[in-house]
């Protein structure tokens, strides 16, 4: 499973944590760091890339525990993950290694892509050879259901963007995958 | 709809925002249904792919830029403490010098002396920089130590100031400043060395 833990933080520990108890800070990233790192690592290129994430995200959790308003351990984790998305998109967008690969333009399903014929691989594979900012996008919104609204505002970018990056992203996959009818 | 579905429209129809149109063709095309069903397909599997572990505990990285926050907060509240006893103090220092003489003169001297030493500490550690630096837990803990200290200190120096306390005593307690805001510098200083090299 993608979802990594099912965090019980209680009421008080967050109570505790928001005080600034470091043993309850503690507690949180115990309870989320499989889930953040999780997300960073599917988004990020590298390990390296993805633990910078997720110690930036405990770093700005153990900051703002205090604005969080929510209530329930559901809230809290949409909250954690959040900060951890937008993390790595910051991540991703200042990275060094720019994105050169460009996305063919949208196709019908039963286009062929000639270079790839005969190229399959699976799924984790096909997925990490995504550009980082599509494979986000898949991410986001397929696995960890954001909506093409909220993934626009997290990028700063538009909706109809984050649309068409998903739909190239799944021409691609297709493609790579060998589904192709 | 004449042509197959696009992948967009198999997005939306999967998303439950299909057109009309889109979900009218799917009735009568087996080739799109098939095509849907694989979409669906290939969301699970990517739902279902393997959790992936973080390989090293951060949690220690992260406690230490915490506590390392809460240290400068504390400093800059302290020096400001400090600061503001200090310039208050070179006033009563000059008043008094003029009021007294002999030993209290040299004590009163001796005040000005350390409280200009102080200053120039203060200074010196706001000179180094510490953002974003991880220190061991035994320099944080000396540290940390040293910081609290100083504010107990300046605590004291406040209290003598307000109740009129005879100059020498006035004189230890600036000295025991001195010497701990020399030692938070000394390090400061070494630690920014061993993080250079």
């Amino acid at each position: 499973m993608a979802e990594t833990t099912a965090a019980v933080v209680d009421e008080l520990a967050v109570r505790r944590a928001k005080s600034g108890d470091l043993e309850a800070l503690e507690g949180l990233y115990r309870a989320y760091e499989g889930t953040v790192y999780a997300l960073a690592r599917r988004i990020c290129r590298t390990p390296e890339d993805a633990e910078e994430v997720l110690q930036e995200t405990f770093l700005e959790v153990c900051r703002s525990i205090r604005k969080f308003r929510g209530s329930g351990g559901g809230s809290l984790t949409a909250w954690v993950k959040r900060v951890a998305a937008s993390k790595a998109l910051i991540r991703i967008r200042y990275e060094k290694y720019r994105e050169t690969e460009e996305l063919e333009e949208e196709r019908g399903w039963s286009g062929r892509h000639d270079g790839d014929v005969g190229l399959r691989m699976d799924l984790e594979t096909a997925l990490a050879r995504l550009p980082e900012t599509t494979r986000a996008v898949v991410w986001l919104h397929d696995v960890e259901g954001y909506t093409h609204e909220e993934i626009a505002e997290l990028m700063d970018k538009t909706v109809s963007f984050s649309k068409s990056q998903l739909s190239r992203a799944h021409a691609r996959l297709r493609t790579w995958l060998g589904e192709e009818g | 709809m004449l042509r197959h579905c696009t992948i967009a429209e198999l997005l939306e129809l999967r998303d439950g925002e299909g057109t009309a149109a889109a979900r009218l063709h799917m009735e009568g095309c087996a080739a799109c249904r098939a095509e849907l069903e694989r979409l669906y397909q290939r969301t699970a599997t990517l739902k279902a792919l393997p959790a992936l572990q973080a390989p090293r505990d951060r949690w220690p990285v992260v406690r230490e830029a915490v506590l390392g926050e809460r240290r400068r907060k504390r400093v800059a509240r302290y020096a400001w403490t400090g600061l503001a006893a200090a310039a208050a103090l070179v006033g009563v220092v000059g008043i008094r010098s003029i009021q007294h003489s002999g030993a209290d003169d040299q004590a009163a001297q001796e005040v000005a002396t350390l409280v200009e030493e102080s200053q120039q500490l203060e200074a010196m550690l706001h000179q180094i920089p510490r953002e974003g630096r991880v220190v061991n837990g035994a320099t944080a803990a000396a540290i940390a130590a040293l910081e609290d200290r100083i504010a107990l200190v300046d605590q004291g120096i406040t209290r003598a100031q307000a109740v009129s306390m005879p100059e020498d005593a006035m004189a230890d307690l600036w000295r025991e400043r001195v010497v701990l805001m020399d030692q938070l510098v000394d390090t400061h200083v070494r630690q920014v060395a061993y993080v250079g090299y």
